[in-house]
This record gives structure tokens, sequence and C-alpha cells, in this order.
């Protein structure tokens, strides 16, 4: 293992475990401040948790272990997922590999844990995020594939170390099959991290939940570990849009260094979206993703004419 | 290796025929079972010993048969299924004369497959084809006679006769041109070779069930008993895509590239059609049934992809892409067969498969439930499974078709990865549901409140093949290394045999550690939890009580996906409200999904057909009279041909 590589894989492991729910705080915090309010602090997501740690879960009556596990599979899978994410274009090898592929295979695991454990507790609000959630992860699904296949083309592989490295440089300027695709992954982005306009994080209404429906459930350090897994999921995404979508140097320890920065600008992004645009109608959704979907089979187009 | 196949294969036939005699129906079952496991064991040696046994493939007419690799792994695949849905079959048949002759016609069934898939030779290959045909339309008339099935039996022979005039038209060809087992006997971009190309994937297709040629397939498998049903979709289809293989990519040689695009469109139709008309179906066999659309579309995709590939020279790939459609086959067998049969143990469990009426069988039901739950799983392509091993693989071999294709068809191939991953997503949505309805929940019946275990036999054969399916997911890399051999041409690229899948010059799916690191994150977390839990409490449903009527059903589950695709699917609802005195006395709701492709393609062919036939009928007047004057008629014709030089 190479310094480059060490170095990488602690900020990798570091910042997906322990930095993640600052990306929710600091975007939290963006947004009170857009919106003319003081805002709790980017630290408000870690007291959260804490509180939630603290308290003892509650079992929903007539369930099975299906509800039992659900939670600590979603983290697992989730947290499976930062080891494969790599923080730059070198990476420790962690015995997942790095393929892109293999990343939407754990997002959709944890999404299966989450929306089987609504089916066991019947409760019909989280049955109705489920189905929603479900149903736009089709979409959700095809855009990912293609944005990332645009990705791995450009590069020539789908390992994300290769991908980040053969992406860097002058890329996203001068390749526009990139930038067709970051359009479909931006879409991906606020889809996965469940913001609008597809979601809304800070609704108390069961009826326009649609990540929130399936976890209103879970107590204490249950619904910790789904509040945690879901911020590593920004964890996940934010980090493959800095590294592949937007401009990055190819130097590993430049990469490195500028990781913090292009994830403040993505958070403050999040922040800038969710206060400028309303929550869509959900049915519209599919729609929107869809187009995203269609851009980035543009983009693939666009490089298979440009490599002729 | 030759005893082991003579021996199997009379275990079998001594299996078929110790089924027909009465009390000796459980005996006679476990004995076919010996020899279908003899015959995969054998088929297992071929294919990792390499080499061949018996005759090579021959255009001459006289009958021959012989083992080589394809044919070994697919006699494996054929005994992964067999073996436990014959011993499945061995307590749950009853010991009728109707399941006496369901138990010798399995046997039948089962050297009919071995049959096709060991045929050296057009003439036996195609006379064990028509049987593989006829002899489950047997054994569902034998099991029941109501009108509806041997509507569907009609509908099955019918459709599957029609679309098997292209197998008989491309093996036929095939023979005459010499070109069974030589790939050189065919120039590429031949007439012939379109010809044999179309001919063979409207035969095979037909039988794989792939869009639009499907309509027959989830009609005839549900009404077959459990245990045929999964013969049927685990092994029945594998044989088409045997024949698929066997045709396009071993004797057509060197396609042109519409073969391989026209497999691809087909693949994903299937895929996306298959899984998305699998959503909105009542009855849990025949979502089953229309997720074998799915799989088999999603094999073609990776046909597709082999024959794209190697088109446009990328040999290597083209080799991946046929492992990757190769171990989709088996696996496709392996979790459907256990989810068939499982449906089975419900239905005796409960006596009915209707979605919305089961529910919390999973707490009823550990041993089978638990083997439903890893098969569904499986099915949905979760990481870990082997759903997911060979679905990865499609859709890295899938990736490539641009990275090697060029414009039009890197386009094509770019497309069909986004539908095989819509494909995967919605069958996460569709099985989802399947679990939440069938295994958690309340039961939604009285009988299913009551439902027990069945007897060890059948549980027995549901873990085994739940083994299965955490096996091929955790070693998939065994296997496809040496698939990925059986590409008929020299070179297939070198995959390392290691446990994981670990393709050349891109990512890789390192399954153990996946499982490892899953695993072990899993028990730590579940350590890290503790034990300490409240009281447990009801699940909130805004402060009332959870109703049966509040339960979520199947249409509700899919409901936005409804809506969504509502321009697409057309879906049909019916609101009749019965008023008296301004107060609404009665609200009857009905909804419906049609089958577009039924609709819109099959039935104005029927249709057609019939009235033709009414056309046709007014010429059987049944008068002497007619019929002599229709002679008379004729043979003026015919002379009057010959005096203007048409005919002579």
């Amino acid at each position: 293992m190479t310094a480059q590589s060490g170095v990488s894989g602690v900020v990798q492991i570091v910042g997906g475990v322990a930095l993640s729910p600052l990306l929710v705080g600091l975007t939290q915090q963006a947004k009170a401040r857009l919106q003319g309010r003081r805002g709790a602090g980017p630290l408000q997501p870690y007291r959260e948790l804490r509180r939630l740690w603290g308290k003892s879960g509650v079992d929903v009556e007539g369930t099975t272990l299906v509800y039992r596990l659900a939670p600590v599979l979603v983290a697992a899978a989730v947290g499976a997922a930062i080891l494969l994410v790599p923080a730059a274009a070198a990476a420790p090898g962690l015995g997942v590999g790095h393929d892109a592929l293999v990343l939407a295979g754990l997002l959709a695991l944890a999404r299966l844990a989450v929306c089987a454990a609504a089916w066991d507790t019947s409760n019909g609000f989280a049955l109705q995020g489920a189905s929603r959630d479900l149903t736009l992860s089709v979409f959700v699904e095809a855009a990912l594939m293609l944005s990332l296949t645009v990705a791995a083309l450009v590069a020539g592989t789908t390992d994300l170390p290769g991908v980040v490295a053969g992406t860097a440089g002058g890329h996203p300027w001068t390749t526009p099959a990139l930038g067709l695709a970051a359009v479909a992954f931006a879409l991906v982005v606020i889809a996965e991290t469940g913001r609008q306009p597809v979601d809304n994080p800070d609704t108390h209404l069961e009826l326009t939940m649609i990540h929130d429906g399936p976890v209103l459930e879970f107590a204490g350090r249950d619904q910790a570990f789904l509040q945690w897994a879901l911020a590593a999921r920004h964890w996940l995404v934010l980090v493959l849009a800095a590294g592949v979508f937007l401009p990055h140097p190819s130097n590993v320890w430049w990469q490195l260094a500028l990781l913090p920065v292009s994830l403040s600008l993505l958070c403050l992004a999040l922040a800038v979206t969710e206060s400028l645009i309303a929550k869509m109608r959900i049915l519209l959704v599919p729609r929107l993703i869809g187009v995203g979907a269609a851009v980035a089979l543009l983009g693939i187009v666009t490089w298979l004419v440009d490599s002729l | 290796m030759i005893f082991l196949v003579v021996g199997g294969l009379l275990a079998i036939a001594g299996g078929g025929v110790l089924s027909a005699v009465a009390g000796r129906l459980a005996p006679g079952l476990r004995l076919q079972a010996l020899g279908a496991l003899a015959i995969g064991v054998a088929g297992a040696f071929v294919l990792f010993a390499g080499g061949s046994a018996g005759s090579p493939f021959t255009s001459e007419l006289t009958p021959q048969a012989g083992i080589d690799g394809l044919t070994g792994f697919f006699l494996a695949t054929l005994a992964l299924v067999a073996c436990p849905a014959l011993v499945f079959a061995s307590s749950y048949v009853p010991q009728t004369i109707a399941g006496r002759i369901t138990g010798s016609l399995s046997a039948a069934f089962l050297l009919s497959l071995i049959g096709v898939l060991c045929a050296r030779d057009a003439l036996s290959f195609l006379f064990f084809w028509e049987l593989m045909t006829l002899v489950p339309a047997a054994i569902i008339l034998t099991g029941t006679s109501s009108e509806a099935a041997r509507h569907t039996v009609f509908t099955y022979v019918a459709i599957t006769h029609l679309g098997g005039a292209g197998t008989w038209i491309a093996l036929l060809l095939l023979a005459h041109e010499g070109a069974i087992g030589n790939a050189s006997a065919l120039s590429e971009g031949s007439g012939v070779q379109a010809v044999i190309a179309v001919a063979a994937i409207i035969g095979f297709g037909t039988k794989a069930g792939l869009m639009p040629m499907h309509a027959w397939l989830p009609r005839a498998h549900p009404i077959a008993p459990a245990y045929i049903s999964a013969l049927m979709s685990g092994v029945m289809v594998a044989v088409a895509a045997y024949g698929l293989v066997r045709v396009l990519v071993d004797w057509l040689g060197p396609a042109p590239s519409w073969v391989g695009a026209t497999v691809l469109v087909l693949g994903g139709l299937s895929a996306v059609g298959g899984i998305t008309y699998a959503l909105f179906q009542r009855d849990l066999k025949r979502l089953l049934a229309y997720s074998t659309v799915e799989h088999l579309g999603v094999v073609a995709l990776g046909i597709g992809a082999c024959l794209l590939l190697r088109h446009h020279g990328a040999d290597q790939w083209a080799a991946f892409a046929l492992g990757a459609a190769l171990l989709h086959t088996v696996n496709h067998a392996a979790f459907k067969a256990l989810l068939f049969l499982g449906a089975g143990t419900f239905e005796r469990a409960t006596g009915a498969l209707e979605l919305d009426r089961l529910g919390g069988l999973l707490r009823r039901l550990p041993w089978s439930g638990g083997a439903f739950l890893v098969g569904a799983l499986a099915i949905a392509g979760m990481p870990l499974l082997n759903g997911f091993a060979s679905e990865w693989l499609t859709l890295q071999a899938l990736l490539h078709v641009p990275a090697y294709a060029g414009v039009w068809d890197g386009t094509l191939g770019a497309v069909a990865l986004a539908a095989l991953a819509g494909t995967m997503a919605l069958a996460v949505l569709c099985f989802v549901k399947v679990i939440g309805l069938v295994l958690l929940g309340p039961p939604r019946r009285t009988a299913c409140a009551e439902a027990a275990e069945p007897a060890r036999a059948m549980r027995s054969s549901l873990v085994t093949l739940a083994g299965a399916c955490i096996v091929l997911g955790t070693v998939p890399g065994l296997l496809f290394s040496r698939l990925t051999t059986l590409a008929p041409w020299p070179d297939t690229g070198q995959v390392p045999t290691r446990p994981g899948l670990d393709l050349p010059g891109t990512g890789h799916l390192p399954t153990v550690g996946l499982l490892v690191v899953v695993c072990g994150l899993t028990g730590l977390l579940w350590l890290a939890r503790g034990g300490r839990r409240a009281a447990p409490s009801p699940s909130w449903a805004s402060g009332q009580l959870i109703e049966p009527q509040l339960l979520w059903t199947s249409a509700g589950f899919s409901k936005p996906l409804r809506l969504v695709l509502e321009a697409v699917l057309r879906p049909q609802r019916e609101i009749a409200t019965t008023t008296r005195g301004g107060v609404v006395q009665e609200v009857s709701y009905a909804g419906r999904v049609p089958h577009l492709i039924d609709t819109h393609l099959y039935r104005p062919v029927t249709d057609g057909a019939l009235l033709a036939a009414s056309w046709a009928r007014r010429l059987q007047s049944g008068r002497l009279g007619t019929y002599v004057a229709y002679l008379i008629g004729l043979v003026l014709a015919l002379l009057l041909a010959v005096r203007i030089g048409a005919i002579g």
C-alpha cells in the first residue's frame, strides 16, 4: 500500500463513518441561513444521533426477524458501500472491491431491507412511503446506471479509482458526454439523498413522506442506524459527484485536499436547490428523472460519435 | 462416464414405470430424482473436465447422441432443478390414479429434456423437442380438466407449435446446409443464414417466452402442478435458451449485426415487459411465470450482447457475455424452481395462492418461508446472492457494447443497459411486495393463521435450493471461468478461477469479501445495538387500530407505478356508486391492467384467423354436387394452364 492509498483510505473511512452527518448538518444550516433563520448549527445531526442512541428501541407488535434485522442490515450495506467508494484515485483494497455497479446493488439492498420491514409492520404510511420510494427507484436506477456508464466509458473501466483517475484533469470541460451525465447524476443525488424537489426531508406529515415513511416505526438505536445510513448516503453520492463529475486534479494529494471544498460546495448547492424549488407532485418526479436518464443516454451517444 | 449416463437414464425410465404402480409413487419419483442426479453429475464432469463424450454433431439424419461442454452445463442445470423438484413431488403428488400418471409422465418429460440436450442430429433433436412440448400438456390435463385448463392447454400447444415451426425450419435448413456442428458452412450475410437466424429466434424465442411470443407462458406455467411448474420454468425455458445459444452463437458462424440487435431488442422488451406485468398479477404462480419472461429476457440480453460484440470483433467480451447469459440461466433455474416449489407448499398449506389472501407465513412456516425469502431476495437481484452475480455480469457485458460496437449498436447497448437497470429496480418492487404479502404482516385468512410446515421431503428440497442460491452467489467465479471457455472461438479471454468475478480491464465483484463484510458488519451492529427494548407497541395508524380492512393490498402497493405508467399500460378501472335518497349505499370498484400484447397483437390475429375460417367454411357445403363441381373446376383450370403454357 502506498502512502497515497493509505491516506485516501483513512479519509474514505473516517469521512464516510464519522463526517457524513456533518454533510447533512451543513446542508441544513445553509438552508436555514438562506431562509433567514439562525439554524441549529452544523453539528445538530450528531446531537440527534446521540439522543437516539440513548433511547431504547420499541418493537412493533407481531413483527418478525425481518423487522429486527432491517436497520442493522441497512447500516451494514451502506457501511460496505463506504468501503467501496474511494475518496480519491488511489484507494486501498478493503475486501469489497471498488466496482460502480456493485454500489448500485448495495444501495438496492438497503432499500429492500427498509421496505420489507414496512410490510412487516403493516403500517399504511410506511408502506405508502415504501411503494413510492421503490417506484421512483426504477427511474433513479436507470439514470444512475446510464450516468455511471458514461463515466466508465470515458475512463475505460467501472473500477471507481480508475474512473476518478480517468475523468481527472480537463475532462469535465472537454468531454461533453461527462457534462450531460453530470446532469443526470445531479438528479440521482437529489433522489438518493431524499431532498427537494423529490422528497422533503423536513416533513412531519406522514402522507407526504417518501424516505421518512418506511422508517416511521423505528425508535432508539434502530432509528439512529437509519438516520446515520441516510447521512452516509449523502457522503456516498456527493463523494462520487465530486470525484467523477466535478472537475478534479489528477494528483491524488490535490484530490484529497480539494475534496472538502467540493463537498461543501455540493452541500451548498443542495441547500440552494431546496430553497428555490418546491417539492414536485410525486407523479411528476419519474418524468423528471426519466428526462435525466435520457440526457445521460444522449451523453453516451455523444461519446460514441466523439470516439469515431 | 457412460455408465453414469446410461444408469441415470435407466433410473429415470425405471422410476417412471415404478411411479405408475399403485403404492410405489414416492419411491418411483425418488428413483427418478436419483437418475437426474446421475445425469447431472455426468454433465458437470464433462463441463469441468473439458472434451466431450459420445458422437459429435452431424448434419446427417441418423440419430446420434453425445455430450459436450454446453450440453453438460445444461444437464447439470436440469439436475439442479429436477432432483429437489422430484423429491418434493414424492410427498406432494397425491396417491391417486391421476397422481400416478403424473408421476410417470414426469419421467417422460425429463427424458425428453435430456433428449433435446443430448441430440446430435436434427431429427432426434426435433423429435425430443416436440415431445418436450407435448408431455407437459398431457400432465396439465391429467391434473385438471376444467374448461379453462383445456383452453389454456390449447393456447399453449397452438402458440408453441406455430412458433415451433421456426425450430423445424432452422434445424432442417441447418442440416441441409451441412451447418450442424460446422460454423464455417454458412457464409456471413447469406440469405439462408438470415432465414435460419429469423426462424431460430422465432422458434426458440417462443419456447423461451420472449415477448411478444410469450403469450402462452404465463398461462400454462401456473396451472401445472408445482413441481412441473418448477421444471417448466426452470429447465424447459433453459433448454430453449440452449437452442438459441447453439444455433445463433455456435452454428450460425459470424452473423450480421442485425441478428444480435434483434435478440437484444427482444430481450430488453421481455425483461421490462415481463417484470412490469408480473407486478400487476394477483396470483402468486402467475406472477412467477411473468417473472420467467423477465429472466429469459435477461438471458437474451446476454446472448444479444455476445452476438453484437462478436460481430464487432471483441471476441473476449463476447465470451464473457455468453458466460453471463449461461450463468443467469442456471441462477434463474435455481431460484425460480425454489419459488415455484414454495408456492406449491403455500398452496398446500393454505389452500389458495391469491396474493391478497396470504400473509404471515414466515412465522408459521419458518423453514419453507425462510427458504422462499432467500429465493425472493435472489430473484430481486440482491448482492450476496446468485441473481446479482449474473445480472452484474450482464450489465458489464452491455456496458462494453458501446465501448466496442460503434454508434448504432452502441446506443442500442446503452438503451438495453438502462432497461436492465430499470428491470432490476422493478424486480425489487415486485418481490418486496411478494415477500410482504406472502411472508410478513398478519395472516389474512384463518387458513394462513393455521398453516403448518409441510412434510420433510418438501421442506428439505426448498432448503436445498435456497442453499444453491447462496452457494452460486458466493462462488460464481468458479463456474463462470469455465463457462466463458464454452464460446466456440479461440480468444475467450482469461478469467482467473476465483470465487469472485474478476473481469480484465474493469471493476470486479468480490463475492466472498462482500459476504464477509456485510455479514460481519451486520453482526457487529446487532451486538452494538444491545438488547434494550421497551415493551412492544402496535404500529402507528394515526391513532386508529389497524383493522384488516386497512391492510395494504397488492394493487395498492403497485399503484404509484401504475399511475406513472398509465399512458403505456392503459389500466382499466370501473367505479359504480349506488345511492339511495342522496345517501351512498354501496361503492364497487373493479380495476385491472389488461395485457396489451394480448389485446393488440394476438386478439386481431386470432379474430382474423377465425374470420378466415368462417369464410373457408362456406366452401364446405357438405353436398356431393359441390365437391364434384370443385373437382371439375380444378381439372379445367389445370387444362387451361397447360394450354396457355403456364405449367407442363
